[in-house]
């Protein structure tokens, strides 16, 4: 009889764990969302006003492919441009792919910078692509991205 | 209005005219995405975090920043910057609750 007992109480078990990523799922949905809630696209449409951006070599993202903790993972944007008043680079934007909202931070540097590059530190909340398009003085975007694998989540 | 700490870095030290410098600002903030709840109340902490900083040197507009939540506890911004004669270096940024704070720096090359 214990032994029936105890086959009965595993499978209450198993269907308890059947069940519950469904009502993790509900919790998802029932999860605050920030001030700005947007999208990667949106976010790129907004900044390419729809152009879209090449992958290029010239951008060089320095993201480490691991992050430990995803409150902290420090990024370097660099970009090769001689920085003269007909050839520089514009803008630096840095989006997070999976958060809530993709944009973390739009850099507008001038000449008088003398070297493109940004760095920071940056919130992941996921395992997720982190991407860098730059806008160069001549109207063209340049992308590179990354993906980082994240053990602790950064937000909430 | 409360002050809060911040920081401006230059690197290298001593640096003379004309040269490329690499400067960083760190800012302490709590940058508080809107998303996360107090353990004990359950209430949301409302969004709190810098939305604008701005480089500037002798007056003149270097480098403009746009920033959201997505930016870490005490954010640092490092970039570089020309060194063109003496003068003062400053930094303005606000946050999105209103607060606005300036902090600044003397620039001296040597040599």
């Amino acid at each position: 009889m214990q032994r029936r007992d105890f086959f009965k109480q595993l499978g209450a078990v198993a269907t308890i764990a059947a069940i519950s990523p469904a009502i993790s799922f509900a919790d998802e949905a029932k999860k605050p969302k920030g001030p700005n809630d947007l999208s990667f696209k949106a976010a790129l449409d907004a900044i390419t006003g729809g152009k879209g951006a090449v992958e290029s070599s010239k951008v060089s993202l320095k993201v480490p492919e691991i992050a430990e903790n995803g409150a902290v993972v420090p990024v370097t944007v660099e970009v090769e441009s001689p920085m003269t008043d007909s050839d520089y680079v514009k803008a630096i934007h840095i989006l997070a792919t999976k958060n809530a909202n993709t944009r973390c931070i739009d850099v507008h540097l001038t000449p008088a910078n003398g070297k493109a590059m940004f760095a920071t530190r940056i919130k992941l909340g996921d395992t997720q692509d982190v991407t860098a398009i730059v806008a160069l003085s001549d109207g063209t975007f340049l992308s590179a991205s990354q993906n980082v694998k994240v053990t602790i989540g950064g937000c909430g | 209005m409360s002050s809060r700490k911040s920081l401006i870095k230059i690197k290298p030290n001593s640096y003379k005219d004309g040269e490329i410098v690499k400067v960083s600002f760190m800012v302490m903030h709590p940058m508080e995405t809107g998303m996360r709840k107090d353990k004990t109340t359950k209430e949301i902490i409302p969004a709190k975090y810098v939305n604008s900083v701005k480089f500037e040197y002798n007056g003149k507009v270097i480098t403009t920043m746009n920033v959201w939540e997505s930016l870490s506890t005490n954010p640092v911004f490092t970039t570089y910057m020309k060194i063109n004669g003496e003068g003062k270096f400053s930094v303005t940024y606000s946050d999105s609750t209103g607060e606005v704070h300036e902090k600044s720096m003397k620039i001296k090359p040597k040599g």
